[in-house]
C-alpha cells in the first residue's frame, strides 16, 4: 500500500478512534486518574472490551488464515521499567499517548503540554536507545503467546480471554454502573468529592 | 446518537476493538500510538540535529513507510474524531479539567502545565522503553495473547496506581 493512502486509512480509523475515545469519556483526566485512585471504573472497562473485541476479531482473521499475528517479543525487563515509568506517566498526564490527542481535540489545553513532553520524551530516548540497547533495557526475547504456552491455537485462546474478560465485565459493572462513574458534567467528576471551587481557568472558553 | 454526550463503554469498547480489522487487513500491523511521538519527534528534531537520523532506531521511525505515517495520520485522525464528536454533543471542555485542583491541590494553571509536560516526558519515555503503550501493548498485545505485553500492562497500572496514590491528591 502507497504510504499516501496508507495515510488516508490512519486518518480515517483515527477519525473513528477519537469518536469512541469522546463519546466513552475515557479520555478525561478524571476518568483516567480516577481509575488509578479505584474509585472510576469507565477506563478498564472500556479498555477489557476493547481487547475482548480485538480478541474475537484476530481469533476468525487468523483462524481462517486471513492474516498474521504481530505479538511483540517478550522482553521482561524493559516491559516492567518501560510499564511502570508509562504508568507514572499516565497519572501525571492524566492521558495516554493516543488520549492526549483526543484531549487536544476536545479543548484541553493542558494536553498540548503533554503533548510536547511526550515528543521530548521520545526523542530523550532515541538519543539513549543505542546505550540502552546494550543494557539490560536492550535485551530482546521470543515472540511468547499464551496459546503457545499452553499448547492451544491461537483462536482458542483468544475465545477463552473474551469469556472471561466478559464475565469479569459482567461482575464490574452489577458492582459500579457506568452511568454512576460519569458525573454531571461526564468528566468523571464525581459528587463524592468536595465541591469544585470556581476559578478563572475553568470559566475561560477552550478554544 | 452522535450527538450524545456519553456512549456506554462496552460500546465504545466494541467500536475500538473493531479498528484491529482495517489495522490488520489493510496495514499489516496492529492498533498503536506512541511509534508516531517518535517519527514527528525525529522529524522536529533532525531539522535542529541532523546527525539524529544516524541513529537507526530513529531513521527506522522516520522512514516514509505505510506503517510510520498511518500511525501519525492515526493519532491526528484521534484529535479530529474527538473534536467532531465534542461538536456533535456539545460537551465543551475548560482549558484544563475541574479534578486537576483537587489532584495537584493547586489553582495554578502554570503548575498544572508543568506536570503535563512531565507527565509527557515520563509517558513517552516509558512507552519507548517498553516499546508499547496502552494501544500497543494494551489494546493489540492483549488481544493477541502476548505474554510480554501482559507484563507492561500489568506494570503499567502497578506504576499509575502508585503515582496517583502517592503524588496526586484525591480527586
Amino acid at each position: 500500500m502507497s504510504v499516501t493512502l496508507a495515510i488516508a486509512v490512519g486518518i480515517a480509523m483515527g477519525i473513528v478512534f477519537g469518536f469512541a475515545l469522546e463519546k466513552s469519556r475515557v479520555f478525561e483526566p478524571g476518568i483516567i486518574v480516577g481509575q488509578m485512585q479505584l474509585r472510576n471504573f469507565i477506563m478498564l472497562k472500556v479498555f477489557l472490551t476493547a481487547v475482548a473485541t480485538g480478541a474475537v476479531v484476530l481469533a476468525v482473521l487468523n483462524g481462517f488464515g486471513y492474516v498474521k499475528l504481530q505479538p511483540k517479543a517478550a522482553a521482561y525487563a524493559a516491559d516492567i521499567v518501560g510499564g511502570l515509568l508509562l504508568g507514572a506517566g499516565i497519572s501525571l498526564a492524566g492521558a495516554c499517548p493516543g488520549t492526549t490527542l483526543a484531549q487536544i481535540g476536545a479543548g484541553y489545553r493542558d494536553a498540548f503540554f503533554t503533548l510536547v513532553g511526550g515528543l521530548f520524551g521520545a526523542v530523550a530516548y532515541s538519543y539513549a536507545q543505542p546505550a540502552l540497547a546494550k543494557t539490560f533495557l536492550g535485551q530482546s526475547g521470543p515472540k511468547l503467546i499464551f496459546s503457545n504456552v499452553f499448547g492451544v491455537p491461537y483462536w482458542a485462546g483468544a475465545l477463552v480471554l473474551a469469556a472471561v474478560i466478559v464475565v469479569i465485565l459482567v461482575g464490574l459493572e452489577a458492582w459500579s454502573p457506568w452511568r454512576g462513574e460519569m458525573g454531571k458534567d461526564v468528566d468523571g467528576d464525581l459528587p463524592a468529592s468536595p465541591p469544585a471551587r470556581k476559578t478563572s481557568t475553568h470559566a475561560q472558553p477552550a478554544e | 446518537m452522535l450527538a450524545r454526550q456519553a456512549w456506554s463503554p462496552y460500546l465504545a469498547g466494541v467500536v475500538i476493538g473493531l479498528l484491529q480489522i482495517p489495522a490488520f487487513l489493510l496495514i499489516e500491523t496492529a492498533l498503536g500510538a506512541s511509534s508516531s511521538y517518535v517519527t514527528i519527534g525525529g522529524m522536529f528534531a533532525s531539522w535542529i540535529d541532523p546527525s539524529i537520523l544516524k541513529i537507526e532506531y530513529v531513521a527506522r521511525h522516520v522512514a516514509a513507510t505505510g506503517k510510520n505515517w498511518w500511525q501519525v495520520a492515526l493519532v491526528i485522525g484521534i484529535a479530529i474524531g474527538s473534536f467532531v464528536s465534542m461538536k456533535l454533543s456539545g460537551a465543551k471542555r475548560a482549558a484544563i479539567s475541574p479534578i486537576w485542583q483537587r489532584a495537584l491541590g493547586s489553582t495554578s494553571p502554570a503548575k498544572r502545565y508543568a506536570v503535563a509536560f512531565i507527565g509527557g516526558f515520563v509517558l513517552l519515555l516509558g512507552a519507548r522503553i517498553a516499546d508499547g503503550c496502552t494501544s500497543g501493548h494494551g489494546l493489540s498485545g492483549m488481544a493477541q495473547l502476548a505474554v510480554g505485553s501482559t507484563v507492561a500492562v500489568a506494570a503499567m497500572f502497578a506504576g499509575g496506581i502508585a503515582t496517583a496514590m502517592l503524588l496526586l491528591r484525591r480527586i
